[in-house]
């Protein structure tokens, strides 16, 4: 009876979670839990799915103690592959924990368990992961420090190139099997990593093969994802035009996607490119549409960054009012999401504006006439050189993880 | 026309020509993971092996 019932309720549970409802699939799995079973390997798949479950949920901390759970079932039961399995899940989610050395053991046991099992298909998925776990903890440490791609500490290059040789590991056996799609994620991981080491032609070959399996699938989010991918590679190839290209296919996709977060990064990006491109009128109209999604969405962050951005391509127009109260909006921002290294930007930014102005309105040509527009709202003392390091200092206005994963 | 005054502005256009490292909002985009999945049914399949769990299974089918 309790048989019975406990693989009902888990059924139902697989069912809700296949149809992509995992908070429900969850209640059923948990009361399968309280049911109880006999059948250890029946129990061992509600757990495994439980941790699958709460991993898409990103309740890490619970799928950790599943898929945990799930571990220890198999090896009591000896049940080899299963074991396998739950390493490997067990890996993935101590590498979103940011566990990442812990994770490298759990995704070699699936590695090595696969490769005993003669089970190619087990062997090319804990590949996948393993090249995962090492671009986590190579862009981890990476980001600690600021610096362009390609401009890299030892640890993290060296994190970064087992990554990437895991990856062409993985495409070597799922291009044998013939796994179009497994090798469409391994294109996608591997242009990244190229490009976090600098690779810069290396990741466009290898987003671009990307790009072409998200086509002959149709996979529109995918195809998005590459163009994005390409377009920052291209940026860092120096070839603006060819990059906002590809951002203008993002934008395109991110909109027939309706995806208002993924619109404003593009129009963000296409920013950027106009005013590398030193188009400011056309970075201001997109840094104006990134503004009003920003804003719509509630996202700080974004907002003080297309201030901070409207503020600059103002000025490089010689709009110095409308690039005053740009820096004022930034200058507020940042104060309220207390980025200290923002708000320093945004004094620099003010009083340098204000001297401008200050000189502009002047009818004293000589430099005494500095004094008028001594910063009278700005108690921050200014270095000398201080102004030259304005620019520089946007670089600590970098997203943290936290914050991007806001944003996306 | 006032020399200093444009001075002062030519300097700070010129600094507006942000570095890539500024610029770059450092957005890439990832593949999404493959979890390892595993399904009550499998026990189905350990059934027909004959498996300990028969009397579930006649119920089961008494469905």
């Amino acid at each position: 009876r309790m048989e019975a019932s406990c693989l009902e309720l888990a059924l139902e549970g697989e069912r809700l979670c296949k149809a992509g409802d995992c908070r429900a699939g969850v209640s059923f799995f948990e009361a399968a839990v309280q049911v109880g079973t006999e059948d250890l390997k029946t129990l061992s798949a509600i757990y495994s799915q439980l941790g699958n479950a709460y991993f898409y949920l990103h309740e890490y901390a619970k799928a950790l103690e599943y898929h945990h759970h799930d571990l220890t079932l198999a090896r009591t039961i000896g049940d080899l592959l299963g074991e396998a399995k739950a390493s490997g899940n067990l890996g993935n989610t101590l590498k979103v924990l940011g566990n990442f050395e812990e994770a490298i053991v759990c995704c070699q046991r699936h590695l090595d368990i696969s490769r005993e099992l003669n089970d190619k298909v087990g062997e090319a998925r804990a590949l996948y992961n393993l090249g995962n776990v090492y671009h986590s903890k190579g862009k981890n440490v990476a980001s600690a420090g600021t610096h362009d791609p390609g401009e890299l500490p030892d640890d993290v290059k060296n994190a970064l190139q087992k990554a990437a040789n895991y990856y062409e590991e993985n495409l070597t056996i799922v291009t044998e099997l013939g796994d179009r799609a497994a090798q469409g994620r391994a294109f996608g991981n591997l242009g990244n990593t190229h490009y976090l080491l600098g690779n810069f032609r290396s990741a466009v070959l290898a987003h671009e093969q990307r790009l072409l399996i998200a086509k002959e699938f149709g996979d529109r989010s995918a195809e998005r994802r590459a163009y994005s991918n390409l377009g920052n590679a291209y940026i860092f190839l120096g070839e603006f035009e060819t990059a906002s290209e590809y951002y203008k296919r993002t934008l395109q996709l991110a909109r027939q996607l309706k995806d208002r977060a993924v619109e404003a990064q593009a129009c963000y990006s296409l920013g950027n490119t106009y005013t590398l491109l030193q188009d400011y009128e056309k970075a201001i109209d997109y840094h104006l549409k990134h503004l009003v999604i920003a804003q719509e969405l509630n996202d700080k962050i974004g907002e003080g960054r297309a201030c901070w951005s409207l503020g600059n391509a103002y000025t490089a127009l010689g709009n110095h009012d409308q690039a005053m109260h740009f820096a004022e909006r930034h200058l507020e921002i940042s104060r309220e999401v207390g980025d200290r290294s923002g708000e320093l930007t945004a004094r620099l930014n003010l009083s340098d504006l204000q001297m401008v102005l200050g000189l502009s309105y002047s009818t004293n040509n000589s430099m005494m006439s500095e004094s008028h527009v001594v910063d009278n709202n700005l108690n921050g003392t200014r270095p000398r050189v201080g102004r030259r390091h304005s620019m520089e200092n946007m670089e600590l206005m970098k997203l943290t993880p936290e914050k991007v994963q806001n944003w996306n | 026309s006032q020399p200093l005054a444009g001075c002062q502005a030519a300097e700070l256009q010129s600094k507006v020509v942000p570095s890539k490292q500024i610029l770059h909002s450092d957005n890439m985009e990832m593949e999404p993971e493959t979890m390892e999945t595993k399904s009550v049914t499998d026990y189905f399949s350990k059934l027909h092996m004959g498996s300990l769990v028969y009397s579930c299974t006649s119920k089961r089918k008494n469905k």
